[in-house]
C-alpha cells in the first residue's frame, strides 16, 4: 500500500482517466447502447445497430408474448355455492370466439374485461345473464385480462366446457 | 513527447480492449436465466447457486473492484481480511435489500458500482493522502462499497417477482454462489497478479494501470447514469 504518486501525476492519471472514459462512452458506449450518438462515430462504425436492433426486436421477455392464433377446448368445475373467474390475457383488438355449455344446469354469468395495470377495480361487461350455454364472440376493447365469472347457486358442483378460438393466452382460474 | 503520446496510444488501446471484453460479458441476467428465474418455484438450491456463481464470474463491474483491492495486498492475510469485508458488506445488503424488499435504482446502484472502482483506482495510486492529507480507512471503505455492490446484486434479483415460496433458500443460494463465484474469480486474478508481480513491469505499470482502472470506473458511471436518464 505504498505506491504514492506525485501531485502532477495524480492529476494527470485522473485527468487521463476522465478524457478517456468520456471518448469511449461518447464514441463507442453510448451509441452501442443506447443509440445515443452525439460524435456520428458510433454510425459510422455502426455500432448503433446494436442498440437499434435491441429497441426494434420484440422479444423483451417482460413483456406479454404475443397472442397467436389457437384453438382450446377446456374443462372447468365450478364448485357448488361458489364463483368462479376464468380469465384470458389478451392485447387490444385480438378476438375470441366462445362456445360454452355445462351438464345441465344455468349459471349466473359475466362476461367481462379488466384493463391491464389497473387497480381501481374497474370492469366492462360484454354479456350477463343466467343461461346453460352459451355461444359468441368479442373484441378485446383493451389490453388486459378478460373472461368469465360463473356463479354456482346450486348444492353440487356444475362444470362447464368451454371451447376457445383466436388470439389470446389462457390466464385460467383466477382466485 | 513522442514517448508521452506512445503512453496515451497504449493506454487508449488497453482501455478499448478492456471495452470490447466487458460489451462481450453483458453484466446482466441471460435470456435463459431469465426464463428461468420467471418460471421457477419453490426452492431451487443448485439452479440459484449456479446463477449467483455465473453473475459473479461475468460480472466486471465487481471483477475491477476486486482487482483495485487486491492490487497493492502483497500478503495473503491482507487478501483474506479484505475480501471479507467485501463479502460481508456485499452479503448485508444482498439479503436485506431481496428480504426487505428495498427498491433501489439499478442504474444508480450500478453508477455507485463504477464509482467505487474509480475509488479504488484512485486510492491506490495514492490520491486521498495526497490530496486529503490523510488514508481513508481502507478496510471500512470496502466494507462500505461492499454494502453497495450488494444492492446492485439484490436489483438484479428484484427484476423478477420471484415467488415468496422458498425465497429465503434460493436467496442464500444465490449468495453462496456469489461467494463461490468470487472465490473462483479471485483464484484466477491472484494467479495472474502473483505471476505479474514478479515482473520489473508491475511497479512501473502501477500507476497506468490504477488510471485504466480509474477509467473503467468512469466509464461504467457514464454508462449507468446516462441509462439512468434516458430510461
Amino acid at each position: 500500500m505504498d505506491h504514492s504518486v506525485n501531485l502532477s501525476t495524480l492529476i494527470k492519471a485522473s485527468v487521463a482517466a476522465t478524457i478517456v472514459a468520456v471518448i469511449a462512452l461518447l464514441t463507442l458506449i453510448l451509441p452501442a447502447e443506447y443509440n445515443i450518438d452525439p460524435t456520428g462515430i458510433g454510425q459510422r462504425l455502426g455500432l448503433t445497430v446494436l442498440a437499434q436492433s435491441a429497441e426494434a426486436s420484440p422479444v423483451d421477455p417482460e413483456s406479454v408474448p404475443e397472442s397467436t392464433e389457437s384453438q382450446q377446448v377446456l374443462e372447468i368445475t365450478v364448485p357448488a355455492n361458489k364463483g368462479i373467474e376464468y380469465k384470458l390475457q389478451m392485447e387490444q383488438y385480438d378476438k375470441v370466439t366462445y362456445e360454452w355449455m355445462t351438464d345441465g344446469s344455468s349459471l349466473y354469468f359475466d362476461l367481462h374485461g379488466e384493463p391491464e395495470g389497473d387497480t381501481t377495480g374497474y370492469f366492462e361487461s360484454y354479456a350477463i345473464a343466467t343461461l346453460d350455454t352459451m355461444k359468441g364472440s368479442f373484441t378485446a376493447p383493451f389490453n388486459g385480462s378478460h373472461g368469465w365469472y360463473w356463479k354456482n347457486t346450486s348444492n353440487n358442483p356444475v362444470a362447464i366446457q368451454l371451447i376457445l378460438n383466436g388470439q389470446f393466452q389462457i390466464i385460467g382460474i383466477k382466485p | 513527447m513522442s514517448n508521452h503520446t506512445c503512453r496515451l496510444e497504449q493506454a487508449l488501446l488497453l482501455v478499448l480492449l478492456a471495452f470490447f471484453s466487458a460489451a462481450v460479458l453483458a453484466h446482466g441476467v441471460d435470456d435463459s436465466t431469465r426464463s428461468f428465474l420467471q418460471q421457477n418455484s419453490g426452492v431451487q438450491f443448485v439452479p440459484f447457486l449456479y446463477i449467483g456463481a455465473k453473475h459473479m464470474l461475468t460480472g466486471y463491474d465487481h471483477l475491477l473492484f476486486l482487482v483495485g483491492v487486491i492490487f497493492f495486498l502483497y500478503k495473503s492475510r491482507d487478501v483474506l481480511l479484505y475480501v471479507t469485508m467485501f463479502t460481508l458488506g456485499h452479503s448485508i445488503t444482498l439479503l436485506w435489500g431481496v428480504l426487505g424488499n428495498i427498491q433501489v435504482n439499478a442504474h444508480l446502484i450500478d453508477a455507485i458500482i463504477g464509482l467505487s472502482v474509480v475509488y479504488k483506482g484512485f486510492d491506490n495510486l495514492g490520491g486521498f493522502k495526497r490530496l486529503l492529507g490523510y488514508q481513508p480507512n481502507t478496510r471500512l471503505m470496502v466494507l462500505l462499497f461492499g454494502l453497495f455492490h450488494g444492492f446492485g446484486l439484490a436489483t438484479k434479483l428484484q427484476e423478477f417477482q420471484l415467488p415468496e415460496e422458498g425465497l429465503l433458500t434460493n436467496l442464500l443460494a444465490f449468495n453462496i454462489g456469489v461467494e463461490l463465484g468470487q472465490f473462483a474469480a479471485l483464484a484466477f486474478i491472484l494467479i495472474a497478479i502473483n505471476f505479474w508481480r514478479r515482473l520489473p513491469s508491475y511497479e512501473r505499470f502501477a500507476t497506468l494501470t490504477n488510471t485504466l482502472l480509474m477509467s473503467a470506473g468512469f466509464m461504467l458511471m457514464g454508462y449507468q447514469l446516462t441509462g439512468f436518464a434516458v430510461l
